[in-house]
């Protein structure tokens, strides 16, 4: 038995074997390794996940990750089941959580393609509204924090200081903040926001989302929020028509939201944090390109996205002057 | 500096690359070959083109507020915009005129 397999033993109160692992596509903070193991001599699909060496000090560790995920769990969110989570570094060299394989995919592209070829999919649309609707009733775990009177003015001045330790300065992106700070609404009580739900972050399997992932941004905030970040134009994947994710249209998945929340989001709020979300996407491509340019993670795709920013900076001009025009 | 030039070399190689390398690629690795090939257009267009000057004060300007009754404002940045966009990804450009 290897160090792994003591440990999942131990974990698991019952014998481990691991069959095989091998590693799924990652992010670009994150790795994935799918494992086939035995427990009590029974075979069980499990995914195994893991930091990759650079991370952003942004984002949760695994250990909060897995407390979010029993958490969503709990809530009804369909997620992974969270099995075993290890914060001793000396069992694989970084910590690491163990959750049950889940059957589908999340490639964005493949699936806006397929929505677009019905002319949309109002059903998925509709069934990424009630998976939202449940993730915003989820109890908060202690690695959250409090909660913030305003959530608004956080977002703000955390938009603010990224810009300014990113060094370089960014009129249209100064331009659309100022236009949420001075356009903004009366705040809404905070729920738990997931901060990265979007097509590519769910999988489907038969046109149904069977699990949410990568929850390691989650934090409080106005429910429009995740809400914007889903149905910007940014996180579309070519299919700009269907609103709600390149996947469908708009009110049906604000309908789906609103079925399983038991309250019905107002669109010019969903709008205004549309902008909110392309002032972030702007902020973190900017980021994933300093890291490239650091010299410490020499990449290609981190390059490139740098080269996204431009594009999101023009995206922020057009929805900031509508916003101005709207008051 | 002896002919072809800088952005007709990028040009010509991101054409061999495209046109030649890439069918014979295993399916896996022709998102890597389509990177390359952007990252080629982009350093193309860019050559020739005026060095980016950051306005740290245009920005803190519009951050305080200052610029908040500007009618030019939101003019003079979809200026400086599109040049940024005509270089990393011209195909976003909106119609001329818009």
């Amino acid at each position: 038995m290897n160090a792994l397999e003591t440990w999942l033993s131990i974990a698991a109160a019952a014998p481990v074997r691991v069959l095989s692992q091998t590693r799924l596509s990652g992010g670009a903070i994150q790795q994935n390794i799918a494992l086939e193991v035995t427990r009590d001599g029974a075979p069980e699909a499990w995914v195994l996940r893991t930091d990759n060496a650079a991370t952003l000090a942004v984002s949760h560790g695994r250990v909060e990750e897995f407390a979010l995920l029993q958490a969503a769990h709990e809530a009804g969110v369909a997620v992974a089941e969270p099995l075993f989570c290890c914060a001793d570094v000396s069992v694989t060299g970084a910590p690491f959580f163990v959750m049950r394989r889940v059957a589908g995919s999340a490639a964005g592209h493949a699936i806006t393609r397929a929505a677009a070829a019905r002319g949309g999919d109002p059903e998925l649309a509709a069934d990424h509204g009630r998976q939202l609707a449940r993730i915003h009733r989820m109890r908060a775990p202690a690695c959250l924090g409090a909660p913030p009177a305003d959530s608004l003015a956080g977002f703000i001045a955390a938009m603010r200081a990224r810009l300014d330790a990113a060094g370089t300065p960014r009129p249209p992106l100064e331009y659309g903040l100022r236009m949420m700070e001075r356009r903004g609404a009366t705040p809404l009580p905070p729920v738990v926001c997931h901060n990265d739900f979007r097509t590519g972050n769910t999988m489907q399997h038969d046109r149904r989302i069977t699990a949410v992932l990568d929850w390691e941004f989650a934090g409080w905030g106005d429910p429009h929020e995740d809400l914007g970040w889903f149905t910007a134009r940014c996180w579309r994947f070519g299919q700009v028509a269907l609103e709600a994710g390149g996947i469908g249209p708009m009110d049906a998945f604000l309908a789906g939201y609103g079925a399983e929340s038991g309250w019905q989001p107002d669109p010019a709020r969903v709008r205004f944090w549309q902008l909110g979300a392309t002032i972030r996407w702007a902020v973190i491509a900017a980021d994933q390109a300093a890291r490239h340019l650091s010299g410490r993670e020499p990449s290609l795709e981190l390059a490139l996205t740098g080269h996204m920013v431009p594009e999101l900076e023009w995206d922020v001009l057009d929805q900031a002057e509508a916003l101005h025009g709207a008051a | 500096m002896e002919q072809p030039d800088a952005r007709n070399l990028l040009e010509t190689a991101r054409a061999l690359l495209l046109d030649s390398l890439l069918p014979a690629l295993p399916a896996e690795r022709r998102l890597e070959a389509r990177m390359v090939a952007s990252a080629m257009a982009i350093a193309a267009r860019a050559i020739g083109a005026a060095p980016a000057r950051p306005d740290a004060a245009l920005a803190a300007a519009i951050r305080a507020g200052a610029l908040d009754d500007d009618l030019s404002l939101a003019g003079q940045l979809r200026l400086v915009a599109r040049a940024r966009l005509a270089i990393s990804n011209p195909r976003a450009l909106p119609a001329a005129g818009s």
